[in-house]
């Protein structure tokens, strides 16, 4: 049990946090759990819950993405445009999953094989994507989509069903694999010390190079899931995204310098952070103040993080963890 | 890192390098290439780029920023990064805005209660980073969040602090002897200041080893918490030191001061030839890298090209000088002959023509492509309005300049389909710039482009009343005739205002509409656009009067944000729903808000509970065939533009002035004009009955 304790230890903490917001609700406003209330909560935030499965994976890698926001943007708008011209929804679906592969394969290119720094590279994509989206659509909404778009024409309630399994599908086989499978654990040999994962022989650029296009991948499914669940489609969602995803996977347990966290702990990470508006809703708080206190809960995990790891006295280098973020 | 070994500077052990591998040792002279191509391009393209007024605008538009990246050049020379310096910028702004209106405090003690606080805030970075030892990314990101949320908590969203002393004013909007911008005086020292602390000192010098090895310099007797420590609460200091500068500026002190400025510093920073992973930058670097993009910027806006290119730009500029030192690097670590390192250089160049040439090509391609549409329609010129408008006195085409809050916004899309459509009738030029989001900082700047480019007229729509209202009084006294549509700046400052509806008048129609629907009692709630939107807040203001005069039984329960965006607006209203159970109607009071209300009352299966508020036809169509929206209120906004363009037209021909009592305005026919303000009409409303012969 010790191990199991130490080896979830941020996991265990992010739960507590969950688990005490949950309790403080349940006093004051039982009514947050009806099963409207939590499945309309499940619904809206897996689409996020799938950027922060990838953005898992990119962050284990030592990487990170910022430019998911603007992808996930053009994804929206790329679902839109090719289901009015009459593409089956299958199709749809898998061009926009390939269009997203595509932004992550570039991303990936450069910082898998280039070696370019992930923070700078996504940089210049978040604002690339969105600047070139809104130059070609001019902010214009995609209107008049066809009958089978919404909720894959199979109506409101089975279409939740479908977003549900296809989402728990995705978070179970990747997991899976990430404990389970060589592939999954290179992506840890890798984040932990790439020269290490060479010497081993493991071809660290390619293992960076194809998380991307995974991450890439999981935004293109993460938009069609989302525009699915309405009759129309913005020209501009997604802003700020990526920050929602980070601080998901960190407050998950995730270490940012790579090699740490796992995807238990970002799908706590996503609940914690994606019930605190609705919570503050419920409690008849102001809206005014959900932004400091999501900054406060970052900060909180960060702390409790240092202060559970100084207990258990890691004899690790004090100076290690203040290194670059890269 | 690995590149930390194969520092070329660290390789030869003479005393002095060469001149040039000193003043430039990351390569920084490409920068000066591309701004020298920059200049060169706009200086053809654009009318009066290459003038000193613009060349001392372009320097006061980028002193915040400037600021920002040159406490940012250290960080990122220590392998750190500080996200929070935007936020940081908004606490502070409120923070001596409620100091100076609420506690009475006199400028400089707020001004300097305020730098405090910056202090306080980096001081908070510091301790978490260097104390409990967590990486600067996710320290600044908690911080990034936990300032710009308590700014907003602290003025509720609406708290707008405006008013300012001119001689506080002067300060951001000020010139010395004439031409010299104000904040100059601030920003030239603070470089002057960092590039001595940094290039010429130990102590400067000492984060550069940092950024080698922590371990290292720890070693080697560096005090390396302290001088961290140090670092990130200059970089508090310097934000709030940017903030009293934003606010001088603009007039105004609002939660949202400063949003997105960090990124751009941190390009600037790492365009200078900046490590991210530490060890290597300059000042220098960075001020070059600032001017790239600013340039940039100012540039595609004076030659009238999409700014939505500077993005983009910037972005292929970025990858590509990273990559470029990425392959140089990789060049000169090998232990070769120096002419090898020729050949990289070489191809440097090479690629670095490239990509200016591509984007040379494409501001050549739609300058042609502007040409040649205007060449048709002054070949076409057979219309009975044309012939009866276009000719100008000296036969020119009137040049106007019209602004929307915020390009990407469905409504001021629609807005511009009439201004287009009165610019071609009239033969005139129409340009259509202005923030992507809602900036009041970013609508000053674009401004300044226009009164540099010179234009005939220019229209506002205007997002903060005090902050523009100096830059509109600027381009008045050139000559330019200024008109306000949509919302108003301060009275003196323009010619006229297209009024298509009073915030009073809006307020009081969507209460009556929400009264009708609910037959004058009930519960009620309002979406609204973000928390510190003024329009709506102006809205917000009117319905709760109207509701306290006239509608005692109806009661406003909540008023939640979307921030402009339909799926936030969909789970709030989701939320709604469920708190407050005996809602009976619900108002969204932005254009992308009312589909997502609509669409979460339609899957609620709630068919007792009605939409209304205020929003475009073709987004709503949908929902109000279905029942789900009950009517919506909005004036004609392609019309809009189109008068809009017509009146601006008019004053720059002459043949419109102050005091005529009506305009005449092509299909629209004749306009009432009242005193300084021309009337559209009164707000309309949609419904099932009226909404197909809408299509906008």
């Amino acid at each position: 049990m010790a191990t199991i304790g130490k080896t979830y230890r941020r996991e265990i903490s992010a739960a507590a946090a969950l688990a005490a917001l949950l309790v403080i609700v349940a006093i004051i406003a039982p009514s947050f759990f009806a099963p409207g209330n939590l499945r309309d909560l499940i619904v809206n935030n897996l689409p996020t819950l799938l950027i922060a499965i990838g953005m898992t994976l990119v962050i284990l890698v030592g990487q990170i993405d910022i430019s998911v926001g603007s992808q996930f943007a053009v994804c929206s708008v790329a679902a839109g445009v090719l289901a009015k011209t009459g593409l089956p929804m299958p199709l749809v679906f898998v061009a926009v999953m390939l269009i997203g592969g595509l932004m992550g394969a570039l991303n990936g290119t450069l910082i898998g094989w280039m070696k370019l720094p992930s923070i700078i590279v996504t940089l210049a994509m978040l604002v690339m994507w969105r600047d070139a989206l809104r130059w070609i659509t001019e902010g214009a909404w995609v209107q008049g989509l066809p009958e089978n778009f919404q909720w894959f024409g199979l109506g409101q309630s089975t279409g939740e069903i479908v977003i549900f399994m296809i989402s728990l599908l995705l978070f179970a086989v990747f997991a899976w694999s990430l404990r389970n499978l060589i592939v999954g654990r290179t992506v840890y040999a890798v984040g932990s010390d790439a020269e290490a994962a060479r010497l081993a022989g493991i071809n660290s650029p390619n293992v960076v190079f194809w998380v991307f296009i995974i991450m890439g991948g999981l935004v293109g499914v993460s938009a069609l899931l989302n525009a699915i669940r309405f009759s129309a489609i913005p020209g501009n969602s997604g802003v700020g995204l990526e920050l929602k995803a980070i601080a998901a996977v960190v407050v998950g347990g995730a270490a940012i310098t790579g090699g740490r966290g796992t995807l238990i702990g970002t799908l706590i990470g996503v609940a914690l952070l994606g019930t605190i508006g609705t919570a503050l809703t419920f409690l008849g708080i102001n809206p005014f103040w959900e932004k400091a206190i999501q900054g406060a809960i970052i900060l909180a995990a960060l702390a409790s993080d240092v202060a559970l790891g100084r207990l258990e006295k890691n004899g690790r280098s004090d100076l290690a963890a203040t290194t670059s973020p890269a | 890192m690995d590149e930390a070994i194969s520092q070329p500077q660290q390789v030869p052990l003479r005393t002095e390098q060469d001149w040039s591998a000193r003043l430039f040792p990351n390569n920084e002279w490409i920068l000066l290439i591309v701004i020298a191509v920059e200049c060169l391009l706009f200086a053809f393209t654009g009318n009066n780029f290459a003038t000193t007024g613009n060349a001392f605008e372009i320097t006061r538009l980028s002193v915040e920023i400037g600021l920002l990246a040159l406490i940012m050049t250290p960080i990122i020379i220590t392998g750190g990064i500080d996200l929070s310096v935007g936020s940081m910028m908004g606490l502070s702004a409120v923070v001596m805005g409620a100091l100076w209106r609420d506690a009475g405090l006199s400028m400089p003690v707020a001004i300097v209660i305020r730098l405090a606080v910056g202090l306080l805030g980096g001081a908070l970075n510091a301790a978490m980073i260097t104390k409990l030892k967590a990486p600067p990314l996710i320290v600044t990101l908690g911080t990034f969040s936990l300032f710009r949320g308590i700014a907003e908590g602290l003025t509720r969203g609406i708290e707008n602090y405006s008013g300012f002393s001119p001689s506080f004013l002067f300060l951001g909007q000020g010139y010395v002897g004439g031409v010299v911008p104000t904040q100059l005086f601030i920003f030239v020292p603070a470089i002057l200041f960092f590039w001595w602390w940094l290039h010429r000192t130990a102590f400067g010098r000492s984060y550069y080893a940092i950024g080698f090895s922590q371990e290292g310099s720890r070693y080697a007797g560096i005090k390396v918490r302290r001088r961290l420590n140090f670092m990130y609460c200059l970089s508090g200091l310097l934000a709030s030191l940017a903030a009293v500068i934003y606010v001088a500026h603009l007039g105004q002190a609002k939660s949202d001061a400063g949003t997105g400025y960090e990124l751009t510093a941190i390009a600037a920073v790492v365009l200078g030839g900046a490590s991210i992973f530490g060890g290597r930058g300059t000042v220098l670097g960075t001020i070059l890298g600032l001017l790239a993009i600013v340039v940039l910027q100012n540039g595609l806006r004076i030659s009238g090209q999409p700014t939505e290119l500077a993005g983009i730009l910037t972005g292929v500029l970025l990858v590509i000088t990273i990559l470029i030192d990425r392959l140089s690097r990789i060049g000169v670590s090998r232990i070769t002959v120096s002419e090898e390192e020729f050949e990289v250089k070489n191809w440097q160049i090479g690629v670095l023509s490239g990509v200016i040439i591509v984007a040379a090509v494409i501001v050549a391609a739609s300058n042609w492509m502007l040409v040649r549409s205007i060449k048709e329609q002054g070949g076409g010129a057979t219309s009975a309005t044309q012939r009866q408008n276009a000719v100008t006195p000296a036969g020119k085409k009137n040049v106007i300049a019209m602004m929307p809050k915020a390009k990407g916004d469905p409504y001021f899309i629609s807005c511009r389909k009439g201004a287009e459509e009165a610019a071609k009738e009239l033969g005139a030029e129409l340009l259509w710039d202005g923030p992507t989001d809602l900036d009041p900082a970013k609508q000053n700047e674009v401004v300044e482009a226009w009164i540099t480019r010179g234009v005939d007229a220019i229209a506002v729509s205007v997002e903060n009343k005090e902050g523009i209202s100096t830059v509109l009084r600027k381009a008045r006294a050139k000559g330019i005739k200024v008109i306000t549509w949509d919302a108003d700046s301060e009275k003196d400052a323009r010619d006229f205002l297209i009024n298509q509806a009073t915030p009073q008048g809006i307020g009081e129609t969507l209460t009556d509409e929400a009264a009708r629907i609910m037959g004058g009692k009930g519960e009620f709630a309002i979406i609204t656009a973000s928390l510190s939107a003024a329009n709506q807040n102006e809205w917000i203001k009117f319905i709760k009067q109207r509701l306290a005069e006239k509608y005692p039984e109806m009661k406003l329960v909540a008023t939640q944000p979307s921030d402009g965006d339909r799926d936030k607006a969909f789970a709030e209203t989701q939320n709604v729903l469920k708190v407050y159970p005996n809602v009976k109607l619900i108002m969204g009071i932005a254009a992308p808000a009312v589909p997502g209300v609509a669409e979460a009352v339609k899957q609620s299966g709630r068919t007792d509970v009605k939409v209304t508020g205020l929003s475009l036809p073709n987004m709503c169509k949908p929902y109000v065939k279905e029942g789900i929206i009950d009517s919506f209120v909005l004036w004609n906004t392609g019309d809009l533009g189109y008068l809009t363009v017509y009146a601006a037209n008019a004053l720059s021909n002459r043949s419109f002035k102050s005091g005529d009592t009506m305009i005449k305005a092509g299909r629209l026919n004749e306009i009432e004009v009242v005193g300084d303000e021309v009337r559209l009409g009164k707000p309309f409303i949609f419904n099932k009955g009226n909404i197909d012969n809408f299509d906008f």
